[in-house]
């Protein structure tokens, strides 16, 4: 699998036992922290935080690699564009009207840094957090806002019931393309207009089925009681525990750091 | 006390596309549920048969307040189903478990889907843990809490949707169809589940089944048609009137379809015995003539079959090669199909027959072994695997899946044209296969979507007829199928055998159906093949075949127990017919 962005690694660690609201609230510390560092001591405090956290994990490291590659090219992109488009500091390289400047080298470091960490921290995330405790607590950060009109409870669902779904569809998937192969269905065929039509028969039923499991799924939720977030309960109720307030101190510690640490131009 | 009242209580869908769904080809407004009057006793076991849209489904959900009545009332438990402030109790007081066990789960991990229900109706967090942790073991499900559910087989997926039901603690469990989709193994598992339920909590069930074995342990059955009840009794007075069942599509338990036929030959077989246990003490007691031999030998011989045309050499394949996914799904098999048979082949759900079908026309490739169509080695250089798929064509489980065209006719077309018939060519091969399975031309230009669910597997199975392949596999054709449609499906295989000289190879879970309609079997276990031969050489390994899961045909099973009362009989007859054959002379 290319893109590890979004599994859950699971197995057993001080990072996973975290309720999943205070890992959400640390990646929000950690990339204001980045982004609002400016020099080197701030990105090797960052990179270590985020090295102790992962190592704490038992996430091998390969696999929060693995989860940069996606972005790799979001990340070049921005470095490039940055690389020659700021034409302030010493000038380095000169090429037409290509300019290579000490800033745009040192931005292009920054932008690297912070856009890996980034993805690496939100990575980690998703690797350490089953979906099931995400979409939870989403629901309870969201749901303060649910007085003016955040739909906090079915944004939860609807994620669940997608999360539920994918593997069951994607297995629907495979069995009608085999299907469709034996009736003599070729997916590989040139050209985009070619290649829509020859997918009608592996979409049509596609859609089919996926409309008629949301009718009988509706019809079995509403069979047993559902009727959105009226007097409904939960079985585990998310609390916070003393790691969990010890993980924010930490949390605070390094924005301090960071803030404490700025360069002020 | 009555728990549930029905009283004069219609219901109609209003709607083209549900009546066209329903196979309810009236006009629009016709009641799918008819005038009824239907009342069950707490903790009784009530099961309703009737073929597809006769009105049970909509009944099921008339009673669990999920459809109001247009006319009549629903009581349940004196709480009135038409008003809205009663509805949360009765659902909570009525659960309901429908056909499809993927499209009922809601959450990503089991114990949490268990505890859906529960929560919604408000229940304390340390109650719910409390209450799925004992729904778990009711349903022997406890190791599986932590889950996810997409892993799980669909008889263990079902044994989840009854956890969450009793999660609520319901008083009654409707299960509508429940066990359709099911293997043997899984069905029996979810009836003594239920079973246990109804006898130890004193759970009202109400049992909806297009099984009628699984009728006959209930209290009352209840038949429908046409949205009406046309029949009710206990099993005993449903199950004699052998004539009136047959007349509204509907099959007879083994015991009693034995006794029916007997009948028919002019010997006065009791008509009210269906268990089988009455059975066998009617056949100790008045059997004339004990069989001189233990094996039975049909009067007309078995066909036998020489020429190869299918070759699977040492074939292994191993899914999600060297990933820690990694799983043997074939294991070296090796099996010859010969021209002009039907082969079925059987197993439990996990023992490889679907994967191997899919290596007999290259759907995938095996990680090792060879497969030879004809002789020819369909993977060897430069040999087109469309030539391949053209020979050999597949019907998949539940083919009305991969219907996408906008009239029927189109998608049987799309084979053919496929594989490069002309225009004028395949739309004679269309006419011919669709003749094959009963469809008539009135049906052409309609869209696939408005047929019923067993006309969609019909047209199905005439867009791979159509291509005219050499060799026809079907992986369990008559899955979740009324015994009216199952028959017409089997009729079907049978035609396109003789009418177009095909092999076919059927992957199956009815032993009943097997029997009657293959020329050999095939037994896979753990991705290998441990049995082949006949239908009787194979039965006779019944030790194996209970190790793999597989239980004999029920008129076998009938056979056993009069051999066990010390009466000399055939152990190895397995049809109805065989055994009509062999008593008409004795008793």
């Amino acid at each position: 699998m290319k893109v590890t962005i979004g599994q859950y690694y699971p197995v057993e660690s001080v990072i996973h036992k975290i309720d999943p609201r205070m890992k959400i609230l640390l990646l929000i510390i950690f990339i204001a922290g980045v982004f609002f560092s400016n020099n080197f001591l701030g990105y090797i405090v960052s990179a270590l935080f985020l090295g102790v956290s992962i190592k704490l994990s038992k996430v091998p490291f390969i696999f929060i690699f693995r989860g940069l590659r996606g972005f790799l090219f979001i990340i070049l992109f921005t470095v490039v564009i940055n690389m020659f488009f700021i034409d302030s500091g010493k000038v380095l390289f000169e090429f037409y009207f290509f300019k290579l400047t000490s800033d745009g080298v040192w931005f292009s470091v920054q932008m690297i840094c912070r856009l890996g960490f980034l993805t690496a921290a939100s990575s980690l995330l998703t690797f350490t957090t089953s979906p099931i405790q995400l979409t939870h607590a989403i629901e309870r950060i969201l749901k303060p806002f649910s007085r003016i009109g955040v739909p906090a409870h079915d944004i939860a669902m609807m994620m669940t019931i997608a999360i539920r779904f994918i593997p069951t569809l994607l297995e629907e998937v495979e069995k009608i393309r085999k299907a469709q192969m034996a009736r003599g269905a070729d997916f590989d065929v040139k050209g985009i207009k070619n290649k829509a039509k020859a997918f009608i028969p592996l979409l049509v039923p596609l859609f089919v089925s996926a409309f008629r499991r949301a009718d009988d799924l509706a019809m079995a939720m509403e069979a047993r009681c559902y009727r959105g977030d009226v007097n409904r309960t939960t079985m585990y109720k998310l609390k916070l525990e003393k790691l969990d307030y010890f993980v924010l101190l930490f949390g605070f510690l390094f924005l301090a750091f960071i803030f404490f640490t700025i360069d002020k131009r | 006390m009555r728990f549930i009242e029905c009283e004069k209580v219609s219901f109609s869908y209003s709607n083209d596309e549900v009546l066209a769904e329903k196979n309810i080809d009236f006009k629009r407004n016709v009641f799918a549920v008819d005038h009824i009057d239907f009342s069950a006793i707490e903790g009784e076991f009530i099961a309703i048969l009737g073929h597809n849209g006769s009105g049970k489904s909509t009944l099921a959900k008339l009673i669990n307040g999920i459809f109001k009545p247009s006319e009549g009332r629903v009581i349940v438990d004196g709480l009135i189903s038409a008003d809205d402030k009663n509805i949360w109790e009765i659902r909570k007081n009525v659960g309901m478990v429908f056909q499809n066990p993927d499209n009922q789960i809601v959450a990503t991990v089991v114990e949490e889907d268990v505890a859906f229900g529960a929560e919604n109706i408000g229940i304390e967090s340390r109650e719910i843990i409390e209450r799925v942790k004992k729904s778990l073991a009711a349903v022997d499900m406890s190791e599986y809490s932590k889950t996810a559910p997409h892993l799980l087989s669909g008889g263990q997926k079902q044994r989840i949707a009854i956890a969450g039901i009793l999660a609520m603690k319901p008083k009654c469990i409707i299960l509508d169809e429940a066990t359709a989709m099911l293997d043997p193994i899984g069905r029996k598992k979810i009836i003594d589940i239920i079973m246990r339920l109804n006898r130890e909590e004193k759970i009202t069930i109400i049992l909806i089944t297009h099984f009628m074995e699984e009728a006959l342990f209930a209290d009352k059955v209840f038949v429908m048609e046409n949205g009406k009840i046309v029949m009710s009794g206990m099993p005993k007075d449903i199950f004699s009137e052998a004539e009136r069942l047959k007349s509204l599509g509907l099959d007879l338990p083994a015991a009693a379809a034995i006794g029916y036929n007997l009948r028919k030959c002019g010997i006065n077989v009791d008509r009210n015995i269906v268990y089988d246990e009455e059975f066998v003490d009617y056949v100790v007691k008045s059997i004339k003539s004990e069989a001189k031999d233990k094996e039975y030998s049909r009067v007309e011989k078995r066909e036998i079959f020489n020429d190869k045309i299918i070759e699977v050499k040492n074939v292994s394949y191993i899914y999600n090669e060297s990933s820690a996914f990694e799983k043997k799904a074939i294991k070296n098999v090796t099996i010859d199909i010969f021209k002009g048979e039907i082969v079925a082949l059987i197993g439990k759900t996990g023992s490889g027959k679907s994967t191997l079908v899919q290596t007999l026309n290259g759907l995938i490739k095996p990680t090792d072994g060879e497969i030879f169509v004809n002789g020819r080695n369909i993977w060897e250089k430069g040999f087109k695997i469309k030539e391949v798929r053209k020979k050999v064509g597949i019907v998949f489980q539940y083919p009305e899946y991969q219907l996408f065209e906008e009239t029927v006719f189109k998608d049987a077309m799309f084979g053919p044209l496929n594989m490069g018939f002309s225009e004028e060519e395949a739309t004679l091969r269309v006419i011919k296969a669709f003749k094959a399975v009963g469809i008539g031309s009135e049906l052409f230009e309609k869209s696939p979507f408005e047929l019923s669910g067993g006309q969609k597997r019909r047209v199905a199975i005439a867009g791979v007829i159509a291509m005219e392949p050499e060799v026809l596999i079907l992986d369990e054709p008559t899955a979740g199928l009324d015994p009216k449609g199952r028959d017409e499906i089997l009729a079907n295989i049978k035609n396109a055998r003789s009418g177009f000289d095909m092999t076919v190879v059927m992957v199956s879970h009815s032993m009943e159906e097997v029997c009657g309609i293959s020329d050999r079997v095939i037994v896979m276990n753990n991705g290998e093949v441990i049995l082949s031969g006949e239908c009787g050489e194979v039965f006779q390994n019944g030790e194996i075949l209970r190790d793999s899961g597989i239980s004999p045909p029920a008129v076998n099973v009938i056979f056993k127990k009069i051999i066990d009362r010390g009466v000399i009989v055939p152990h190895n007859i397995y049809t109805v017919s065989d055994a009509v054959d062999f008593f008409k002379e004795r008793l």
